[in-house]
């Protein structure tokens, strides 16, 4: 059973997401958080195997969501998948520097986001 | 109760809401703009939260018009936030024409918004496009890259993880000449909430809190690390003093210095600011004393007060059920005594939010004399109006629903009761009429009377018609209860089946409509050419109350506890039939008794020899109800059903019980009403 | 169409819209540039594929219990409760006149956005996808189907319906 959390500040975004990595085809179990904050929260509580992560949020944001997963040994291998705006290479940019795994643009198809999702997830179990 | 309404005119309802949101986000517009204005009048710098307010403030009024289809609003409010967006990232400079913009831009919306339909903003729509040309020309002469950037030297771990806004913050502070500091404290991790909080809360009495970056400790396990990166006026030494939080440590990143030339020449030499630490504290305290809250979030209040409510109560039965058992006697006893610890603190913490949503009505009576001022000019009409106990206070979600109801009763009394002045004179009354407004408390309830001394009611007009309508038989003697009760019926006094004079109460059915919706009662009393008082009966608040939990063919209803007279178990020899209706003798009395099942088309429990009766009263009016069994008292958080179904005749609303089930609630006045109006039925 | 939720989600078309699109798109294909898009959140009823308009949807859920009310039209599946709000939840299937099943594990409550005390729930047997769905890939109705079908999504050999969630949310008279 693969653990995703998906963290977004959008309630109708969040539960879109979620509903849509819950019909992936493999087992999966979607939680979710609505700021880095509360994401930060959930970490130490669960075992994730995926985490997609919106970049503006309040309180923390995703870039200094995705620094801190990087630098804890604990959440070092978990894929993240950054879901992005268009018109804000920069901040994706940063991101993929920061140690993302990918991004997705928004809008986009939910196969696009599931098979993106099952190739992190795949690959995670691989390494 | 949270967001009942009447649902009579929902669509020009939802259009009101529009209204009174979009009003609120262009006087948050404005009065953030008036402070701009201030600041830049005394030569100051206003603080970036004003423009990145200003910002949000344009992007939720975008979402607003457009999610109304207002497009002329929705695409002015969109370049308006391209401006804002410019000028919080500094790629427009905050001067005098981009301020122009912001004010003449602000303007126009508000004067789109007081056009009810788009249609007629026919004018205002050649302004706005206007307007949205002139912000694009500005937005096109902006810089995108603000020049040659003066370079912070940031830990690049911290660097890195700046967003694009955030980055334009440091930037612009270390121009200013601003200390940049970094604040770090190690938190627990399983609960670092609270001290992140308190940090967050000291930076920004010091500074800008610009970033909050999470990193592991030492013990990752066990610990989280943040680091604040602050923008500040103070040193590293007085940024320290300022925060006096010794767990944390200050180091510096940046230091001030002169302020770096400004691309653009401002207007005035930076005048000596004052710190921002004090400033700051200074105009807290200049604040007033009052908050404007967010009805909703009252509300949230009040559900998270009743859910602590019921895990009370679960409390208190567990404490119960230790001090049953003898091992664990003592246990029992001494949770028992926190419980009821707990108990008084939460009975006045409900108590206290309670009087958080109370209002008093001198809002609503002002109205109310504003149309009588008005009705008096524009129909020349002597009528004196007398306002008593406007400080009376109820719900505030009542007290908006009651402005309606009371308009059409004063509208009433001044329209169809109070006769013109030759007549009144030709009556041995003053030529000027009366018109009394009066609220005051009466226990838990609220009574608002609206009394005038003109014709009362017209009996025999009532009579006649009701006559007519099949409502009564020619023969059959009408007294003064029975006349009230036909001139309530639904349609029955509605305006289009009257003479506007006829002094029949127009509309009253209607007004009883909208006050049972709010677990109201409407009564009406006259005396023959002397006056007619309406009398309106509220609960002070709808948000808690106390319900008698029953169950019904294997469902669960709760029944508002203040309608319950007492419950009985009697024999089921023991009921009697009299012209098909079931009966009670109660000590002497008939008691008219209803099955809920019948009622609601359930399937009692298989009878047995002992009935349950919860007998329930309101006003006059009793009604014993036959439930299969009674599960206990409970606190209740009545909230409204929501749905394509509006109108749930029976049904006031449901509460949560548990984590999810929702739990139905009886509407008693309707229940009780329907079933006194229904003598055929069997 | 005016909804007062806390972020007002842009207006999609309405049902004439949606008719006149497909329409249009059958009359003059590749006409008309650009190409109007719009989003569908793709549900199973029965084995058969239906859609709604995205910006009508505000949350799915799993099923969770839904209380019974009295006097009602049997469509209205009963009231449940969802982080402190109560609504109805309308059986879709019920609703569009099709046998009734057990709802099973992949049965999700999709949650409308509506005006001032309309929020909704629709019972569903599947959520499947959010489509995005070009105004050239619409199809006007067959003739004699439900009302409630504005329109034809061509998904690749599918055709999905989509509804016209005003007319499904008309229950045509309230339980006096």
């Amino acid at each position: 059973m693969h653990h995703i959390l998906v963290v977004e500040d959008s309630p109708t975004m969040r539960s879109l997401l979620a509903s849509t990595l819950e019909e992936l085809g493999v087992p999966a179990k979607v939680s979710q958080a609505n700021s880095g904050f509360e994401a930060l929260r959930a970490l130490p509580r669960s075992c994730f195997d995926l985490i997609v992560t919106d970049i503006n949020m309040p309180d923390i944001n995703g870039l200094e969501l995705i620094s801190f997963l990087r630098q804890n040994p604990a959440y070092r291998s978990i894929p993240i998948l950054i879901i992005s705006t268009e018109g804000s290479e920069r901040d994706r940019e940063r991101g993929l520097g920061l140690g993302a795994d990918a991004y997705l643009v928004k809008p986009f198809e939910p196969e696009e986001l599931r098979s993106l999702a099952r190739e992190l997830l795949a690959a995670k179990r691989g390494g | 109760m949270a967001g009942r309404r009447s649902h009579s005119g929902r669509r020009s309802k939802a259009q009101q809401e529009f209204v009174s949101e979009a009003e609120e986000i262009l006087e948050r517009l404005r009065a953030d703009l008036a402070d701009l204005l201030d600041a830049r009048a005394g030569a100051e710098e206003p603080g970036p939260e004003l423009v990145n307010r200003l910002f949000r403030s344009a992007h939720s009024l975008k979402g607003l018009a457009g999610g109304f289809g207002r497009d002329a609003m929705g695409g002015l409010a969109h370049r308006l936030e391209d401006l804002l967006d410019g000028l919080r990232l500094g790629r427009v400079s905050l001067d005098s024409p981009a301020i122009d913009l912001l004010d003449e831009a602000i303007g126009l919306l508000a004067g789109l918004l007081d056009v009810e339909e788009e249609p007629g903003a026919a004018p205002l729509a050649g302004a706005a496009a206007e307007m949205v040309e002139r912000i694009q020309a500005a937005l096109c002469q902006a810089d995108p890259t603000p020049g040659a950037q003066p370079v912070a030297h940031l830990d690049p771990a911290l660097r890195r993880a700046l967003t694009e806004y955030e980055e334009h913050r440091v930037l612009e502070n270390v121009r200013r000449g601003r200390h940049l500091h970094l604040l770090e404290a190690t938190l627990d991790v399983q609960a670092f909430e609270e001290g992140l909080t308190e940090l967050t809360q000291a930076a920004r009495e010091g500074g800008e809190v610009i970033s909050t970056l999470p990193a592991p400790g030492e013990a990752p396990e066990t610990q989280i690390r943040f680091t604040l990166l602050v923008a500040s006026d103070l040193d590293q030494d007085a940024f320290r003093t300022r925060l006096q939080l010794p767990d944390a440590s200050v180091r510096r990143v940046h230091a001030g210095g002169p302020p770096a030339p400004a691309a653009e020449a401002t207007a005035a030499p930076p005048a000596p600011e004052p710190p921002a630490g004090p400033r700051e504290l200074t105009s807290l305290k200049s604040i007033s004393g009052t908050v404007r809250v967010d009805i909703r979030k009252l509300d949230e209040l009040m559900n998270l007060v009743g859910e602590l409510v019921i895990q009370r109560s679960a409390l208190g039965a567990f404490a119960g059920r230790l001090a049953a058992d003898a091992r664990t006697a003592r246990l029992g006893t001494d949770l028992g005594k926190l419980h009821q610890g707990l108990d008084r603190r939460l009975q006045d913490l409900q108590a206290a939010v309670l009087d958080v949503r109370m209002v008093p009505l001198a809002q609503v009576f002002e109205k109310l004399a504003r149309v009588v001022r008005r009705l008096r000019r524009d129909e020349g009409k002597a009528v004196r109006l007398e306002i008593r106990g406007a400080d009376t206070e109820l719900d505030k979600l009542i007290v908006e629903d009651l402005v309606d109801p009371l308009m059409h009763v004063v509208r009433n009394a001044f329209d169809h009761a109070i006769e013109p002045p030759e007549e009144r004179q030709a009556a041995g009354k003053p030529a000027e009429g009366r018109i009394r407004i009066e609220a005051f408390q009466r226990g838990n309830h609220v009574v608002i009377q609206v009394s005038d001394d003109g014709r009362g009611i017209d009996a025999e007009g009532v009579r006649r018609h009701a006559v007519q309508r099949g409502l009564v038989a020619p023969d059959e003697p009408l007294a003064r209860k029975r006349l009230v009760e036909t001139l309530l019926v639904p349609g029955f006094s509605t305006r289009d089946t009257v003479t506007a004079t006829s002094g029949r109460g127009v509309g009253l059915d209607v007004v009883r409509t909208n006050l049972t919706a709010l677990g109201g009662l409407l009564d009406l009393d006259w005396t023959p050419g002397l006056g007619t008082t309406v009398t309106f009966t509220l609960p002070i608040t709808l948000a808690i109350i106390q319900a008698l939990m029953v169950r019904v063919g294997g469902e669960r209803f709760a029944i508002p506890l203040a309608s319950v007279l007492e419950t009985l178990v009697v024999e089921a020899a023991r009921v009697q039939r009299s012209e098909g209706r079931e009966l009670l003798n109660l000590r002497g009395e008939a008691l008219p008794l209803r099955r809920l099942a019948d009622e609601f088309g359930l399937v009692a429990d298989p009878g047995t020899e002992e009935l349950h009766v919860v007998v329930l009263g309101l006003g006059g009016a009793r009604l014993g109800l036959l439930v299969d069994g009674l599960l206990g008292k409970q606190d209740a958080v009545i909230k409204p059903i929501q749905g394509p179904i509006q109108r749930l005749r029976g049904i006031a609303g449901a509460t949560e019980l548990g984590s999810h089930d929702a739990v139905l609630v009886l509407d008693v006045s309707a229940l009780v009403e329907d079933a006194l109006a229904r003598p055929e039925a069997a | 169409m005016s909804r007062s939720d806390p972020t007002p989600t842009q207006p999609g078309p309405g049902p004439a819209a949606w008719r006149e699109l497909a329409r249009a798109a059958v009359e003059a294909p590749g006409a008309g540039a650009p190409e109007f898009v719009n989003e569908l959140l793709v549900i199973e009823l029965a084995g058969t594929a239906y859609a709604l308009p995205i910006e009508r949807v505000r949350e799915i859920v799993r099923l969770r219990v839904i209380t019974r009310v009295p006097r009602v039209p049997a469509e209205v599946r009963g009231v449940t409760s969802l982080r402190g709000e109560i609504f109805q939840v309308v059986d879709l299937r019920r609703r569009l006149g099709l046998p009734a099943a057990e709802a099973d594990r992949r049965a999700r409550i999709v949650v409308l956005h509506g005006d001032e005390g309309r929020t909704t729930g629709l019972l569903v047997d599947a959520v499947r996808e959010v489509r995005r769905a070009p105004a050239s890939s619409l199809r006007p109705p067959a003739p004699g189907t439900s009302p409630a079908v504005t329109a034809l999504c061509l998904a690749g050999e599918e055709f999905v319906s989509l509804l016209d969630v005003d007319g499904v949310l008309d229950l045509g008279h309230d339980a006096a």
